[in-house]
């Protein structure tokens, strides 16, 4: 397991980190049918398996967004949220291809289009059935134009973001302060 | 003895030759000294440089996605800088090189989203190689400043809810000020309430109706 006690920032991830960390899991079992048993895997693999034990408990850890429609109080630990962290960033690696395929602006407007459909209507089943339809943020990311910005800059996060490489990135980025 | 790492992405390729310190131990597969590097775009003209011009390039182009991760599309390197990078107000990404060599104009690369994560990738590989013995110093990715968060929104978004509140004030307060100041009761001689005595079970309301008399209405 990599040790993320040794790096600079041990501090908690804010709720708007915790909320960001989950869209962009989200995003990411939007691109993969089996994101979800692919995340779990991924746990297993790197190594994560006493911080996430079992689905249910890496589940549990995720509601703590307080998008979710059963979101769940208090604080995860900066260990968890590293883990989480480097999981998403594993599953961007894996999903790359994909994302720069979303990002490519060489390619006909059609399949371009095709793709962001595809990806989108995903994305809104998942968040659908897992948000809470009522908050203002959750709306917003539904809404077919004013959440455009908002699913663009998902896909762009995951691809700067993927690999070893942009953990670090990614990381701090969750850590910027909520204004 | 000389070591040539390469590293892939669908739109561009990263050639970096060098040798390896000796001189500091370092192994025969090492590459502690740059000689020369190139970049390779499929249709564009290709990059080369020495070894500080490839440091310039990843201490623009990471610190870049670094902000665009956090949704801060803002330039990084200037005019005195040889590597510079910026958004395109038409969507995209302007990278621009500048020769070391006098009157020669500075190289511009148009770049998608797509090929920017594509340069940020093989970057990452070369950074976090193992043969690469380079000091690179680069800067560590630090979450933003509360300030830098606060101008990723646009300045009519930013303003939208203190304007609005004070509007909102301003109005309550004027509609509150036209409202007329109630008149003052006048006091009539025979409603005067009288002390009711110590130990009286009268209570005071007593002497007043409880309510008002309703107007008599049709029966219903």
């Amino acid at each position: 397991m990599p040790d993320s006690s040794s790096e600079p920032q041990a501090t908690p991830l804010s709720r708007r980190g915790l909320e960001r960390l989950d869209l962009l899991l989200l995003s990411a079992e939007a691109l993969d049918l089996n994101g979800g048993e692919a995340m779990v895997w991924m746990s297993e693999q790197m190594g994560f398996s006493a911080l996430f034990p079992n689905r249910v408990e890496l589940w549990k850890r995720r509601c703590h967004n307080p998008l979710r429609r059963a979101t769940r109080r208090g604080q995860l630990k900066p260990a968890e949220t590293d883990a989480l962290m480097r999981i998403l960033c594993a599953l961007a690696d894996r999903l790359y291809p994909l994302l720069r395929a979303l990002l490519a602006s060489n390619e006909p407007e059609a399949v371009r289009q095709r793709r962001w459909e595809l990806f989108e209507g995903r994305l809104a089943e998942l968040v659908r059935e897992r948000m809470n339809p009522r908050r203002v943020g959750v709306q917003t990311l539904l809404d077919p134009r004013r959440g455009a910005r908002q699913r663009r800059q998902l896909i762009q996060s995951l691809a700067l973001g993927a690999g070893t490489g942009g953990y670090e990135r990614l990381r701090a980025s969750l850590h910027d302060p909520a204004v | 003895m000389k070591q040539t790492l390469r590293y892939d992405q669908v739109s561009c390729r990263l050639q970096v030759e060098g040798l390896p310190d000796l001189s500091s131990g370092q192994a025969q597969d090492a590459l502690g000294i740059i000689t020369g590097w190139t970049l390779r775009w499929p249709g564009r003209p290709e990059l080369e440089g020495r070894r500080e011009h490839l440091l310039s390039l990843m201490a623009v182009v990471l610190p870049y996605a670094r902000l665009l991760i956090s949704g801060v599309g803002r330039p990084v390197g200037g005019a005195d800088t040889p590597v510079s990078i910026a958004p395109r107000p038409e969507g995209g990404h302007r990278l621009q090189l500048r020769s070391s060599q006098p009157d020669t104009p500075p190289l511009e690369l148009e770049l998608d989203d797509a090929e920017l994560a594509d340069l940020v990738r093989v970057l990452d590989e070369l950074r976090l190689d193992p043969r690469l013995q380079v000091k690179l110093d680069l800067p560590e990715p630090r979450p933003l400043q509360p300030r830098e968060v606060l101008e990723r929104m646009p300045l009519g978004r930013r303003l939208a809810a203190p304007v609005g509140g004070a509007l909102a004030l301003a109005l309550a307060a004027t509609l509150g000020a036209l409202l007329p100041e109630p008149a003052p009761q006048r006091q009539t001689t025979g409603a005067r309430e009288t002390p009711s005595a110590p130990g009286s079970a009268a209570p005071p309301s007593s002497q007043q109706p409880a309510t008002a008399p309703q107007p008599s209405g049709p029966p219903r």
